[in-house]
């Protein structure tokens, strides 16, 4: 029981660490909390389904398909909105009222256009074999998710600390104002990273049918906030710092459902309670300095 | 200032006037009690977040809260309703104390902080290993004592006591001082206000409108669940309903929840769907062209809105 | 301790992390008197009316305003004991009126001081009185500032950089203002980049450099002293 636990815990938390990580790059550079976070998500995993329910693609197939399309949208969403918000007088405040907006419009087209019903896809779409780690039997859909998670996870590694964009990525998530002055183009790098990050949860959202079993037009506001949660345990504007909070949720939670399994739900909010009283700036946060 | 004040009675008389005679005119009692919730806690959410600048997104952990202490008084102890109501806002001051930490976070922080916190109350009230005590999540009967006029009546009351409430913070010192705290904490400090006195005095007392408010509820609506009384739409209706006719005035959260409520009740009950789609796209357009809500529009002209 | 001493610092020690902002500072002043606070940027002056005005609490050393040690007292505290302060970068409560501004610091301050109008009058910002303070250029808002902590009754006023930004007819204006409010018994610590300015309102002046002080006389005597040079020439 206890083994199984832990490695179930590990694989759930590289997935949830996939699904805070966009979030989390998005905040980190525009000091945005995206509140449609989950709704780009519930997208991700309905396009998931029909996909394989009408197709019979593999959700490993629309999630490749789902990342390019959600970078174009996320760049279209910035540039339609986000340099008015930046200009208003409380651009925090406003911004995350504005992605309520956001996320009310998507659910409400959601529930329209698919219906209120819940939907899942056969656990056996991404492989039916059971794999024996430490003796302990797993799903391989499971194992799948959770292999291509780090896969995604690594790649965006590899974006933010090998490639150019990435660099100059990192120098606005360091500071909006010097890196402008050294000759960045914030919008451009911002714009890339809103498309990034809802990218990210959609690509969270094609595996959430197998880790988070049905899926249905509302499901984003609690995935909202279970991320944001995962997001504050690791440490907020730093996406890797997401791959440690991820993990700790994940494992949190499997030991929760194992052993009281009544008041597992409390977890993310309880986790995120804690953590905004005692270390607003995560685990992994830095001390803040005045002056 | 006299004109101000004046201004300011007018609001209260019209709002008190409208709820104790639209009854019989059209009877629908039903519909102008949630209107009235409505408007008590978008008072409520203007207390704190257009006086202090905390947007509680939780604040429907307030109201269920209050339902439910109110509606457990009556079950379990036998105290009769109104009383019962009153212990509903003391069991939210409660958890305000209980969450007052929450004050030393800003911006998105707090506003998520308190989702969670509500989120928290929800999943415990409804726990179902709290059945003996809570009911878990088969929720309550208070059919025993239903008494829709009596419950009515209450209403108006606490709406009146309310309207007051927010007419004496516009105009008082207090409430500038709220206003000066919600500017430049540090500032406030300087000019020798307690800010945190100050601050939780407001949480204080926006915890007991939203505690009393769902007392009332309660007891007209007779039987809930938990997820009716701990419905985020019911913070998220209030939120919005205060940010589009505007924050900081006595009108702005009469306006809005006249007209948003008017408009969800010709389309949205029918088709929830379709009122939260346009929903979305008013709050899009209001944050984008009109941030300070509808009075700004009389703002502007140099009108001063009570 | 001179008796006489209104304000009194003994080896003031601020850290941030690994760094020393203040690193034994100590200092005297007594009712009247202006005390002039330079030094390159980051030596530590604003932290020093930081600590002073109750914003950050020092970790060493003893501090004492009439006489009592107040070594952990918040704004609001400092604020009825009679210290106020100015903001290098003028901090109004913006939506309130010019009036409401001055109304709250006398409300909550609870000590006595000239009537509002008078403040109003002092500071030039009688026609604007009804106007939001967010609508002020920055310099009517640093009147502002000074106007809000005259209504709190202040024995001791900290001036944080009032001199940035003004022409050189409004510099004599201010400069008036700033004796005059010394002649009526306010201790007064000024802190301010421009040293003329400085110098045509006293003789004693303290240069402090990283976190410490390295001078105190007038400034005639300053620019003689090779450390001094030394700061303000980057050698």
């Amino acid at each position: 029981m206890l083994t199984y636990t832990i490695i179930s815990g590990l694989l759930f938390g590289l997935f949830c660490s996939l699904m805070g990580i966009g979030l989390n790059l998005i905040f980190g550079v525009m000091r945005f909390v995206n509140l449609a976070h989950g709704d780009f998500l519930m997208l991700g995993a309905f396009g998931a389904y029909f996909a394989y329910t009408f197709w019979g693609l593999s959700p490993a197939l629309a999630l490749v398909v789902e990342i390019i399309v959600m970078i174009a949208i996320g760049a279209l969403i910035y540039y339609a909105f986000v340099p008015r918000l930046l200009r208003s007088r409380d651009p925090e405040m406003l911004s995350l009222i504005f992605f309520f907006g956001i996320s009310q419009i998507i659910q409400a087209i959601a529930v329209i256009a698919f219906s209120n019903n819940p939907r899942s896809i056969v656990w056996s779409a991404l492989g039916s074999a059971n794999y024996q780690v430490l003796g302990q039997g797993f799903q391989e859909s499971w194992v799948v998710s959770a292999l291509i998670s780090a896969i995604v996870i690594a790649l965006v590694y590899v974006y933010l600390y090998h490639t150019k964009i990435g660099y100059a990525t990192r120098a606005v998530m360091g500071s909006q104002e010097e890196a402008a002055s050294s000759g960045i183009n914030v919008h451009r790098v911002s714009a890339i990273a809103m498309g990034i990050g809802l990218a990210l949860a959609s690509a969270a959202g094609t595996l959430s049918p197998f880790l988070l079993g049905s899926i249905t037009p509302n499901m984003g506001s609690d995935i909202t906030t279970t991320s944001f949660s995962i997001i504050i345990i690791g440490s907020l504007g730093n996406p890797l710092g997401t791959v440690l909070g991820g993990l700790i949720y994940g494992l949190s939670s499997m030991f929760m459902q194992s052993y009281v399994p009544s008041w597992a739900n409390l977890v993310p909010y309880l986790l995120l309670f804690l953590i905004l009283l005692f270390k607003p700036s995560g685990l992994l946060g830095k001390v803040v300095r005045h002056a | 200032m006299r004109k101000h004040l004046l201004y300011g009675a007018i609001v209260f008389v019209v709002v008190i006037l409208l709820f104790t005679l639209l009854p019989s005119v059209y009877s629908n009692e039903d519909l102008f009690f949630q209107a009235m919730v409505y408007l008590a806690l978008a008072q409520g959410v203007n207390i704190l977040y257009g006086f202090t600048g905390y947007l509680p997104f939780g604040y429907v952990g307030f109201f269920g809260t209050g339902a439910y202490a109110t509606a457990l008084s009556i079950t379990l102890l036998h105290i009769p309703p109104i009383p019962a109501i009153l212990i509903g806002g003391l069991a939210s001051v409660v958890l305000g104390i209980l969450l007052s930490p929450l004050l030393r976070l800003s911006g998105a922080y707090f506003a998520i902080g308190s989702l969670a916190a509500s989120q928290m109350v929800y999943y415990i009230v409804s726990n179902p290993a709290l059945q003996n005590l809570t009911n878990g999540p088969y929720g309550i009967n208070l059919e025993s004592v239903y008494q829709p006029r009596a419950s009515y009546i209450t209403m108006i009351v606490i709406v009146a006591l309310v309207m007051g409430v927010v007419i004496y913070i516009r105009n008082s010192r207090f409430g500038l001082a709220l206003q000066a705290i919600r500017e430049d904490p540090v500032s406030a400090g300087m000019a020798g206000i307690h800010v945190v006195r100050q601050r939780a005095m407001a949480w204080f007392l926006s915890a007991m409108i939203a505690g009393v408010v769902g007392g009332a509820f309660a007891w007209h609506i007779s039987v809930f669940y938990p997820t009716t009384v701990f419905d985020l739409n019911i913070s998220i209706f209030a939120i919005v309903f205060t940010l589009f006719g505007g924050v900081t005035t006595v009108l702005g959260p009469v306006l809005g929840m006249f007209v948003l409520y008017g408009f969800y009740n010709v389309i949205g009950i029918s088709e929830p769907q379709y009122f939260q789609l346009i929903y979305g796209v008013l709050i899009l357009v209001l944050v984008l062209f009109l941030p300070s809500g509808m009075v700004s529009l009389m703002k502007r002209r140099g009108h001063y809105v009570p | 301790m001179s008796p006489k001493s209104i304000l009194v610092l003994e080896k003031i020690v601020k850290q941030f992390g690994q760094f020393r902002a203040l690193d034994g500072v100590s200092l005297e002043l007594s009712a009247g008197e202006i005390l002039g606070l330079v030094g390159p940027n980051g030596s530590g002056k604003t932290t020093c009316i930081n600590v002073i005005a109750g914003l950050y609490r020092p970790d060493e050393g003893n501090l004492y305003f009439q006489g009592s040690k107040i070594t952990r007292h918040s704004l609001t505290h400092s604020a009825h004991m009679g210290i106020n302060r100015t903001f290098q970068v003028p901090k109004p409560f913006k939506s309130l009126t010019v009036r409401e501004n001055l109304v709250i610091a006398d409300h909550y301050a609870k000590r006595p001081h000239p009537p509002l109008d008078e403040l109003l009058e002092f500071v030039g910002l009688s026609s604007l009185a009804d106007r939001e303070a967010g609508s002020l250029n920055s310099s009517q808002q640093k009147l502002l500032d000074l106007a809000r902590a005259l209504a709190t009754g202040p024995n001791l006023l900290l001036i944080d950089e009032l001199a940035a930004g003004l022409n050189p007819s409004e510099l004599d204006k201010v400069a008036e203002k700033v004796q005059y409010l010394a002649k009526s018994g306010i201790a007064i610590l000024l802190v301010e980049h421009l040293l003329g300015f400085i110098n045509s309102l006293t003789k004693r002046v303290i240069v402090m450099n990283a976190g410490r002080e390295i001078f105190e006389g007038d400034l005639e005597t300053a620019a003689k002293n090779p450390e001094v040079n030394a700061v303000y020439l980057g050698g």
